[in-house]
């Protein structure tokens, strides 16, 4: 550990070539890094895209389209051009935020993912607030209270996240939830009185609404969203209290734990106050890696609670050869897990000094 | 580590008081922000639907089943299916018409002083131009306007309007008028569009196509005045309409794509029509209180397609023998029985032309029969082929069924299943075998399936008549398209329906389709909505109350 934390001091310390400071080399790699990334991914999902034995001329045109009208939209589409002239002219759409018109809507990939994303960032922000909310402390726990009943629950419960499928799961929860005792409101984000009271300015329905003070209806986006929400937070929270748990019992077997003890400073402020600050660097990491995971769309939990999100849409992108929206989709999912492993890597930062 | 143990006993109680607690308090929040559920508006039609298959309005683009079903409710066309008998067509824009003695001249009278949402008047002109667009824009829909002679060259000469209150349709033959009349004036592509407002945003020539991406421009009951790509629609009463009003003032639909949740929304009452449930679903809903099942034959068929351009099912009796390996009965009274009825004649029941339930059916699961026939065939220790479906929910379990009944007769089918884009795909570039498909026509009249489904007016490969599903299937059969012809173009209604017989007899012996079932509408309704009305060509919201 300290080999490393000196190799990655000296690294961020001394000056890069030519004289510029090592962050600016160190942000320039970052960002060839991820520009590689995301262009081999739009590279490898386009080329799929074209070899997959989908019609997407059909997709437009319908199925009583006569050849004459076929072969015009074929060119139309530009699939008449060689491969590498089509991504050529894909890549300069991209390099223009310009995804292409989605077959399945018949509007511009970035007007749907602007329409669907907010649905699921919601959706997946207030899943990962249960899931660590619940998932750390049950981590912790389980941890201190190792083998002991509480430990034993944590592990029923986690493997339950783990295994029970998210899909029934769903299911079971509307049944008993909405239909039988009525706690939460139904599928969709938010009943039909509502949809149209509201403009939306962040398209977050629980935000646009408590900013236009209109409780009420926040009420209800709430009521709509806790049981999808939760269920999604099970499976995070599974992850998130079983990592937590591995993590803290390797702390808690650390010799200063023992010392702190012994001089007297309590069990909480032990565990919290110093142990779980050396796992945070971690955890933060799984919190993050569930959270992008999230983000990616959970197709299942979104069809059965009638979500209208993100996986969804590229699930049914997909179903439907619709390749703009498909490459679309995956270079955001891309960036999604880009940009949180930047993230993690800057929260490493802060919480652990050995890396600055 | 002894103290540690004691003090982890005394403080698991503690530890569990607390996360008990915290899962409590937050329950308690998420209870106090429910609304319970609220029965939908009065005023409204609410209905879950799967609606994803949405990508236009553009009634020259439109194929799918519910964006036609939309537009039907706010574009009016020139007439409409009768709502009492499918068969008849009753004036709608189009207040009357007259037909010429030859039958080669349809005059439509238009209704005087309907206005556009929009407030630009309605005229001959906006209908012309209409009709003229869809053939010019040529996508699928064109082919309902080129099947009777109006190409792109002889569109603007055969439809004509004389004033500004008359349409006149030149035909090239002498068509039955009812048929004409259900083919093209009570179709989506005689919808009648706001010609000044759509060309007001007209971009690079396309007649409006992408302005009508995402909205609609025309006269109906109801207007489109939201559409959330697979979130929910929104129709509001058109206030100006020249018709009746509508007794709800909006239909609200909102998508649900999964059938298991549509069943607790109806249940709960928070949709009062439910579009795409389950057999099991309806099963379960028949002893409801408070939910009515409703069904409606739709001119869908689904059959087993076979290419018969070389291999086993290039020989008829070959065919014939798949035939008799289908468990109508068995199926029917399974799978199917919420789903659709047994059919095996190309003409849907209920259509001018078609053979009755019995002859129309006369296939039984005949494993004998079907094993002499393949020894006929020069097959007699049977063959191995593939049979390729999409994502219908039903394809996959016809598909066993025939593929276990094959194998008794040493028939080895192996199933693949694909998604429907890339099964279209195959179909349509006659890369495959045999196939489980489903094809829907237009019109209430035998030569709506005879014309795309039998008849073929040109096999070779390099022909690319892919519109036609008999071209697909490598079928050509001269002696059948003259039939057709014939029977097209047959005044006498007697002689007409003695053709379509045995054009339908000689399909069902010889044909490259073995049709299985023709399928159903089907709905789950709360009885406090009053006066739901189908047909399988249109459902009419504005006749819908509460």
């Amino acid at each position: 550990m300290s080999e490393v934390a000196e190799v990655g001091s000296r690294r961020f310390a001394s000056p890069g070539r030519k004289g510029l400071p090592s962050w600016v080399w160190a942000t320039g790699r970052t960002i060839i890094s991820v520009a590689v990334t995301l262009f081999g991914l739009a590279a490898l999902t386009f080329f799929i895209g074209r070899l997959l034995p989908l019609d997407p001329v059909a997709a437009v045109l319908g199925d009583n389209a006569t050849q004459e009208a076929y072969d015009a939209m074929y060119r139309q589409l530009g699939l008449d051009q060689p491969l590498w002239v089509q991504f050529a002219r894909y890549v300069w759409g991209i390099l223009h935020l310009d995804f292409g018109t989605a077959l399945t809507t018949g509007k511009p990939v970035m007007e749907d993912i602007a329409r669907v994303f907010p649905a699921t960032i919601e959706l997946a922000s207030v899943a990962i607030i249960i899931g660590t909310g619940f998932g750390i402390p049950m981590g912790v726990l389980a941890a201190m209270y190792r083998d002991t009943w509480i430990d034993q629950l944590s592990r029923v419960v986690g493997l339950i996240g783990y295994s029970a499928p998210n899909f029934w799961l769903g299911l079971m929860g509307l049944v008993l939830f909405y239909a039988t005792l009525g706690w939460v409101a139904g599928p969709g984000r938010i009943d039909f009185t509502y949809e149209f009271d509201l403009e939306p300015v962040t398209g977050f329905l629980l935000i646009d609404s408590a900013m236009a003070g209109n409780w009420e209806m926040f009420g209800n986006a709430f009521s709509h969203i806790i049981l999808p929400a939760s269920i999604l937070a099970f499976g995070a929270f599974a992850y998130i209290s079983r990592m937590t748990r591995s993590f803290m019992i390797e702390q808690l077997s650390q010799e200063y734990v023992v010392t702190a003890r012994v001089k007297g400073l309590s069990w909480s402020r032990t565990v919290w106050g110093h142990a779980f600050r050396n796992i945070a660097v971690q955890v933060v990491t799984v919190v993050a890696l569930s959270y992008a995971f999230l983000l990616e769309g959970a197709v299942l939990t979104e069809t059965v609670f009638a979500w209208p999100g993100f996986g969804r849409y590229l699930t049914n992108a997909l179903l439907a050869g619709d390749m703009n929206a498909v490459v679309g989709c995956t270079l955001l999912v891309g960036v999604i897990f880009v940009t949180l492993n930047l993230l993690c890597d800057l929260l490493y930062r802060v919480f652990d000094p050995r890396t600055r | 580590m002894a103290k540690q143990d004691q003090s982890t006993e005394t403080r698991a109680p503690r530890a569990a008081r607390y996360l008990l607690s915290s899962v409590a308090a937050v329950a308690a929040v998420c209870a106090a922000a429910t609304t319970a559920g609220a029965a939908t508006p009065k005023n409204a039609l609410v209905m879950a639907w799967n609606i994803d298959a949405i990508s236009t309005f553009d009634p020259a683009q439109v194929g799918e089943v519910v964006t036609n079903e939309i537009l039907q409710n706010t574009c009016d066309t020139l007439v409409d299916f009768d709502p009492a008998d499918e068969r008849r067509v009753v004036p709608l824009f189009a207040e009357r018409w007259d037909v010429s003695p030859d039958r080669k001249e349809i005059t439509f009278h238009l209704r005087k002083g309907a206005k556009f949402p929009s407030g630009n008047p309605v005229t001959a002109e906006d209908v012309l131009w209409s009709l003229r667009r869809v053939v010019k824009l040529n996508f699928g829909n064109a082919a309902t306007l080129t099947e009777y002679g109006f190409t792109k060259d002889t569109v603007d000469e055969r439809i004509v309007a004389p004033d500004a209150n008359t349409v006149v349709f030149k035909l090239d033959k002498a068509y039955p008028t009812t048929l004409i009349l259900q083919a093209i004036a009570a179709n989506r592509v005689a919808a009648v569009m706001d010609m000044k407002t759509i060309m007001a945003n007209e971009q690079n020539g396309d007649l409006g196509n992408k302005y009508l991406g995402t909205r609609t421009a025309c006269v109906g009951p109801y207007k489109l005045t939201r559409w959330n790509a697979g979130e929910s629609i929104v129709l509001e009463a058109n206030e100006g309409y020249w018709g009746k009003a509508p007794a709800l003032k909006r239909v609200l639909i909102r998508h649900v794509a999964e059938a298991g949740t549509q069943r607790l929304l109806l249940g709960q009452g928070d949709v009062d029509v439910a579009r795409d449930l389950t057999p099991e679903d309806v099963k379960d809903l028949e002893a409801s209180k408070d939910v009515s099942i409703l069904k409606v034959l739709r001119p869908q068929l689904f059959f087993w397609n076979f290419n018969v351009a070389d291999g086993p099912f290039s020989k008829e009796k070959v065919r014939l023998a798949m035939r008799y390996l289908i468990d109508y009965d068995g199926l029917g009274k399974t799978i199917m029985t919420y789903l659709g009825v047994p059919r095996a004649s190309f003409a849907q029941l209920g259509a001018v032309g078609a053979l009755d339930e019995k002859e129309g059916q006369p296939f039984k699961l005949d494993l004998e029969k079907a094993k002499q026939l393949l020894t006929e065939a020069g097959y007699p220790n049977g063959f191995e082929a593939s049979l390729i479906f999409g994502t219908l929910p039903h394809s996959a379990p016809i598909a066993q069924s025939v593929q276990q009944n094959a194998s008794k007769i040493g028939v080895k089918l192996s199933l693949e299943r694909m998604a429907n884009a890339q099964l279209f795909s195959k179909v349509r570039g006659r890369e495959f075998q045999s196939a489980m498909l489903a094809w829907q026509t237009g019109v209430p009249d035998a030569h709506g399936n005879a014309s795309r489904l039998v008849f073929n007016p040109d096999n070779r490969a390099e022909a690319k008549q892919t519109q036609y599903p008999s071209w697909r299937s490598s079928y050509q059969d001269l002696a059948l398209n003259a039939k057709i012809d014939e029977a097209l173009l047959e005044a006498d209604t007697a002689k007409r329906d003695a053709l379509y017989a045995e054009i339908q007899k000689d399909v069902m012996a010889k044909g490259p389709m073995a049709f299985m079932f023709q399928m159903y509408n089907i709905a789950g309704v709360r009885k406090d909505l009053k006066d739901w009305s189908w047909t399988g060509f249109k459902t009419y919201y504005a006749r819908t109350s509460k």
